[in-house]
């Protein structure tokens, strides 16, 4: 049917099948180069499939709890807030955290510079990668699904107040903000302003309400909003089932 | 095949200091790089000198070309988008020396 077909839509001989719509999206190109270099990698005896699967394990469970340390200590230590400043990767080993690990490189794709973005009363700064996703991801482990998308990437340096208010951040017009797009081999991270209500805090009281997005730049901390504390809307007409019934009882 | 080993280092001094004004140059893209559309043509200030690499346009091929000092510059976003309603915004982002002039 297909050969020798014209497209004449208008004519009789219409029979045939357009291709159904995938019904997930369709994989790409550099997954397909991925595939294919791991593959070849394998086969040549570089690492084993059992290597790629437990680095790709021990890399996504890494997760922002560094970070939080970090600004928490800086928070209560002025002298450690100005080595943080100051050299970002040097301050990382006083909280037990070494960039260059577990490669001698850091891991793979992120480079070894790491530089602290210190906010202000007068400046509010928020990171992003326009050209891909880097991220600081050996102090806050993988980046957010949103992190890595288009849109976010393309519109937070076009309308970066617009995008905050859309994470729920509505910053006043006198307050500077600075996008840092992390485009080279640096990596940034920042360092948000110590709430008020948090006098004679604890370090782990602190660090709990440091959450992800308060380092990515796009929420601030805040007493009571920690990373497992979030509002919850009930459901007007919630399930009911046998089973939930019987658990009720 | 042989594994890119950078030097790092580099004789030549840096061009620019923290407080210069620079102009991103416009020059077509070869093959890869990673300056942004956005910033080309653009008027900023060095924020930071960062460090000394090998640029991307070589690097991406695993070919131990030149070192060059790398900036952080900082752009008024006024500069960047002609109607850009916010006077104190600013953007920073990273850029090798050869991508630079004096402006």
């Amino acid at each position: 049917m297909s050969k020798g077909h014209t497209h004449d839509h208008n004519g009789d001989d219409h029979g045939h099948e357009h291709p159904a719509a995938p019904m997930v999206e369709e994989i790409t190109d550099y997954e397909i180069l991925e595939i294919a270099v791991r593959e070849l990698a394998i086969e040549r005896g570089l690492f084993t499939a059992e290597d790629h699967r437990s680095f790709t394990e021990w890399a996504e469970s890494l997760g922002p709890i560094n970070g939080s340390r970090l600004v928490a200590k800086a928070w209560t230590d002025p002298a450690f807030k100005a080595r943080v400043l100051a050299d970002g990767v040097k301050a990382c080993k006083e909280i037990g955290l070494d960039w260059t690990e577990p490669t001698g490189f850091g891991t793979p794709s992120d480079y070894t510079n790491f530089v602290v973005l210190e906010d202000t009363p007068k400046l509010h700064h928020v990171i992003v990668c326009t050209l891909c996703s880097c991220y600081p991801r050996p102090i806050l482990g993988m980046s957010p699904e949103w992190y890595r998308t288009t849109n976010y990437r393309r519109r937070l340096v076009r309308w970066p107040r617009e995008v905050l208010a859309e994470f729920g951040l509505i910053l006043p017009p006198e307050v500077e903000v600075r996008i840092e797009d992390s485009n080279q081999k640096c990596r940034f991270m920042v360092l948000p302003i110590r709430p008020d209500g948090t006098k004679n805090w604890t370090e782990e009281q602190l660090a709990a309400i440091v959450t992800r997005d308060c380092m990515i730049g796009v929420a601030l901390p805040r007493p009571g909003r920690t990373a497992d504390v979030h509002p919850i809307h009930k459901a007007r007409r919630p399930v009911e089932s046998s089973h939930h019934g019987r658990a009720a009882e | 095949m042989k594994a890119s080993k950078p030097l790092k280092t580099s004789e030549a001094p840096a061009r620019f200091k923290v407080g210069d004004r620079v102009r991103v140059k416009n020059m077509p893209n070869m093959f890869y790089t990673r300056t942004q559309n956005y910033v080309r043509g653009a008027i900023g200030t060095i924020a930071v000198c960062t460090y000394k690499d090998l640029i991307p346009e070589e690097e991406a091929f695993n070919y131990d070309g030149r070192i060059e000092q790398y900036y952080i510059i900082r752009f008024r976003q006024k500069d960047l988008w002609e109607e850009y309603p916010f006077d104190n915004d600013t953007l920073q982002t990273e850029s090798p020396e050869h991508w630079l002039e004096p402006a």
